[in-house]
């Protein structure tokens, strides 16, 4: 039988923190890769071990998705509280799958759900007559043509397995019961379980029995999709925003990490622990020993951020990784970094700020702050990643410029991506060189901060090579404390060539592009995780006729002045994205390009942005624009 | 001919100043143990104490105020051949610094941590630094002193160093010894060194200080080492250790309170998941093809990730 292919699957499945929702959206995502399917998903957490609403949004497709879209089709939840949190997420033809052990439940019962979300779902609720209860909000859902699809968790379960809490198993299917509903053959998702469960025995066993119950199911209560064709696919990596990072990193040379654990950044320290033994390719086999990185997590970022520095001054390539509040904590140590020309990469993985802010949630609100981090004047590079192949080649490229520039290097990339679950295809170890710094090969009166250079760059030593001095103060060639006025200008001048040199040397397609129709209608200015999301919008435009294209900008220091100015000099209608209140990237543009972005999409909530809202904010603005209104700042709402 | 550790450089530490002997105890003790140029590199945080480094004719590092043992501890565990030793004052160390003082005991990564211990922030006219003790009023201050005193080897004890030892910096033969051993050890080693500051400490001068030093050593019984032959005497040595740690007033023992040599240090533990860390160090590890591109595999080293 000829299945269908051409899906196009947004999916939410939901459920209490610690009730496996990870590991049944890794199920999903496995299966339907295994099936050779494109998966692509966004992991939404709060700051909390156990019992508060999380979830995972996924989108399935043949092509490649690149971003996220709501409503959804399927809402999966495994507790009460995703029906309440996601009432507004579903509409015509959307199925809810629900466990029928809560369909009594209530919503004041459902005390894991913020107050204040809590009471505007009631609000919601009570506009329409509608009981506060799990009955009511399926009802809610049902007028809006959504199909609640009852499934009796525990019974399924325990006609195959005897021992153990049967909950244990729900997370398995509620996953299976989707695959099901989208048509995809039992044998996938025997695959995902045995690849979530790397081949643990009895796990799978067990596993395999409740999928086989879950297929059984659905196939009597009608709950079964039109089959799905396979497709044939090469090896692909189902890879997050934290791995790629990782993986970078390691390609990069990196070989001491230290962190501080954090949310959104220690997943990608704890990925390098479980891989810290590294494999060489095959022509380094039988020339390299057996090794690896070394991973220290720190007593504070404080630590973090400095003891990297120092394991820099071996000659050994070494990276943090944190988050603002860690950041923040790490201000002094960059300025050291750019005073005494470490090489040293922190990658900043942004969340919704101030202070502690929205620990688990998304935000794009560090980049003036990455772009000013310490005291006084001194030169960094701080670049951004927008999907998870970019972190893989960023974090590559990062310790590239971190030792042939011999400065801090600050990575950002925001929660949304670092959380993105994206299929890719083969990492390219070919894409990126490895840059190593240089070197000196003087034994005797070495010059660490040698002045005669064109190109601000003095030759490196390292502790246990050479005899040189390093000090926070300014120094003179050999690294000695001076005050000298003349030295000091010297010294200030050399280190800010640096940055010349690095806009000569970087190609400009690294650092910004402009991706689309440059002649379009519409210019989008963005950076970050709204790139896909943008992507997707354009191809939506071009439906409508509207042509739109892509600034996207991944360099900001050192900034791609003369390319932004160009595109921007000549662009009809500028809108700029970004997950923040105050248009960050667009008052860098102003303060490097003197130009004013005047219409922009914004959302500061904390959650990611999706395709949808994308559009509808662009055509919001595009009618205000047509009735000539001039200043538009649309501010995104979407998630829970 | 053997190296020469000072640099030529001109010393602005006060005339007086505790800092001469513990500088010269350091470059006999690198002397005597025939160091060569390149073993040894010394890291300090800010301060008088942290001026150290550029006195030092050996790989230096002048870093942040209260960061000398985490530069110094990335030093060493990114290159554990090397011999790492850290000069702080107490304020450095005990004060701005003192979350890595006690995050340093429980690594035992193989520091020589010389603490310069002169009760006074002299760098900045005089304040109270840790040591001092609770109402004193030294000469920079204009009130008394409102915070009680931190004991140093009470605190390194129970940090889980694994040699802790007192010096005095006008009795250098002992100390050079000390360094000696400190800098041999294989886990972190802590050596506090009473030192007058002439400029801004009145109160614990030389003077005051030699009228009270005596030597744990000169008590033949006296024996702080703890190794494989006798490793079930630890809690009893950490117990005198202790006891004499309290010891402070009319009378104040040096030398060595406490040596543990069972005590893994950090690198042996990283030795253990990181496969040949010990021979093959993140400082001498390639990282690059003789083409230039990378050494690593990513679908080998992350074969989890990989979806056939």
């Amino acid at each position: 039988m000829v299945g269908m292919s051409e899906i196009d699957l947004n999916l939410i499945i939901g459920g209490p923190q610690g009730g496996g929702i990870d590991t049944s959206s890794n199920m999903i995502s496995r299966s339907f890769a295994a099936s050779g399917y494109n998966v692509f998903g966004v992991r939404e957490y709060h700051s909390n071990i156990k019992g508060r609403h999380s979830y995972t949004h996924l989108r399935i497709k043949k092509e490649r998705p690149r971003s996220l879209k709501y409503p959804v089709d399927i809402l999966v939840a495994l507790d009460a509280d995703t029906l309440f949190e996601h009432l507004d997420d579903v509409s015509k033809g959307s199925k809810i799958i629900y466990d029928a052990s809560f369909e009594n439940s209530e919503l004041s019962q459902a005390r894991m759900i913020m107050r204040d979300t809590s009471r505007r779902i009631k609000e919601k609720l009570n506009a329409e007559n509608l009981p506060n209860n799990v009955k009511g909000v399926l009802a809610y859902m049902e007028k809006r043509g959504a199909k609640p699809l009852k499934v009796p968790f525990e019974s399924i379960v325990t006609s195959v397995v005897k021992d153990g809490p049967a909950t244990r198993y729900f997370n398995t299917l509620g996953a299976v019961i989707t695959l099901s509903i989208a048509g995809l053959d039992q044998k996938f998702a025997e695959e995902g379980i045995r690849a979530v469960f790397s081949n643990k025995e009895k796990v799978v066993k067990e596993n395999i029995a409740v999928v086989e119950a879950a297929y059984k199911y659905a196939q009597s209560n009608s709950m079964s999709g039109s089959n799905l064709e396979v497709i044939n696919t090469k090896e692909r990596m189902l890879l997050t925003g934290n791995d790629g990072a990782a993986i970078g990193k390691l390609m990069g040379g990196l070989r001491f990490q230290t962190y501080y654990p954090i949310t959104p950044a220690s997943d990608e320290s704890s990925i390098l622990e479980d891989h810290e033994t590294v494999k060489w390719i095959a022509s380094e086999e039988k020339k390299l020993k057996d090794s690896g990185v070394v991973v220290v997590q720190c007593e504070d970022e404080l630590s973090a951020i400095t003891m990297a520095e120092g394991a820099a001054l071996t000659g050994t390539r070494t990276a943090t990784a944190t988050s603002g509040p860690g950041f923040s904590l790490m201000a002094e140590a960059i300025g050291f970094a750019g005073m005494d020309e470490l090489p040293i990469v922190v990658t900043l993985y942004q969340r919704g700020g101030p202070s502690t802010g929205l620990p688990t949630r998304n935000g794009q609100s560090d980049l003036m702050f990455a772009l000013n981090t310490g005291h006084g004047e001194f030169p960094r590079i701080v670049i951004s990643s927008g999907d998870v192949e970019e972190c893989v080649y960023d974090a590559m490229r990062s310790l590239n410029y971190a030792h042939r520039y011999q400065l801090p290097v600050i990575h950002m990339i925001d929660k949304n991506l670092a959380n993105t679950t994206d299929l890719i295809p083969e990492i390219d170890s070919r894409k990126v060189k490895v840059v190593l710094s240089v070197q000196t090969m003087k034994q005797e009166d070495f010059k660490r901060y040698n002045l005669n250079t064109e190109n601000g760059i003095s030759e490196m030593g390292f502790f246990g090579k050479n005899i040189f001095w390093m000090t926070g103060d300014e120094h003179d060639e050999l690294g000695h404390v001076t005050e000298d006025s003349e030295v000091r200008d010297q010294m200030m001048r050399k280190r800010f060539r640096k940055l010349e040199t690095a806009v000569a040397e970087i190609p400009m397609e690294d650092r910004v592009e402009l991706l689309g129709n440059p002649d379009a209608e519409v210019t989008f200015v963005t950076w970050g995780s709204q790139k896909g999301p943008i992507l997707d919008v354009i191809e939506d435009l071009k439906k409508e006729d509207v042509s739109a294209n892509l600034l996207y900008i991944k360099m900001f220091e050192p900034f791609p002045s003369e390319f932004v100015e160009k595109v921007l000099g000549k662009a009809k209608i500028v809108i700029d994205v970004e997950s923040n209140m105050t248009a960050q990237a667009a008052k860098v543009i102003k303060q490097n390009t003197g130009l004013s972005i005047s219409r922009s999409i914004l959302k500061y909530n904390g959650r990611h942005m999706t395709e949808d809202e994308i559009l509808k904010g662009t055509k919001k603005i595009l009618e205000e624009v047509s009735s000539g209104k001039k200043i538009v700042n649309e501010v995104l709402v979407d998630g829970a | 001919m053997a190296h020469n550790f000072k640099t030529d450089l001109a010393i602005d530490w006060c005339p007086g100043c505790g800092d001469f002997g513990i500088l010269t105890s350091i470059t006999q003790a690198m002397t005597e143990l025939n160091l060569g140029p390149h073993d040894v590199v010394a890291v300090s945080g800010i301060g008088c104490s942290g001026k150290t480094p550029h006195y030092l004719n050996i790989a230096g590092v002048h870093t942040l105020h209260g960061r000398s043992i985490p530069y110094a501890t990335g030093v060493k565990l990114s290159n554990p051949n090397l011999k790492v030793v850290v000069t702080g004052g107490d304020g450095d160390l005990l004060s701005i610094g003192a979350g890595h003082f006690v995050a340093e005991g429980r690594r035992n990564s193989g520091l020589a941590i010389i603490l310069f211990d002169n009760a006074v922030y002299g760098l900045t006219k005089g304040q109270a630094a840790p040591t001092m003790e609770l109402g004193e009023k030294t000469k920079g201050l204009s009130r008394d002193n409102m915070f009680g005193r931190v004991n140093p080897i009470a605190l390194a004890l129970t940090s889980g160093y694994s040699f802790v030892a007192r010096g005095f910096s006008f009795d250098m033969k002992q100390l050079k010894e000390l360094i000696k051993r400190a800098i041999m050890h294989e886990g972190s080693s802590v050596i506090d060194v009473l030192q007058p500051c002439p400029t801004y400490n009145n109160i614990n001068s030389m003077e005051w200080y030699r009228q009270r030093v005596y030597k744990l050593e000169d008590d033949k019984a006296w024996d702080p080492v703890i190794n494989q032959e006798n490793k079930s005497s630890l809690s009893q040595k950490y117990q005198n250790a202790y006891n004499k740690a309290l010891e402070w007033g009319d009378r104040i023992p040096t030398g060595v309170f406490y040596d543990d040599q069972t005590l893994a240090p950090f690198t042996k533990r990283i030795n253990h998941i990181v496969p040949s860390y010990l021979e093959n160090p993140p400082a001498v590890q390639v990282v690059s093809t003789s083409d230039g591109y990378t050494v690593v595999d990513p679908m080998k080293t992350f074969a989890d990730k990989i979806i056939k």
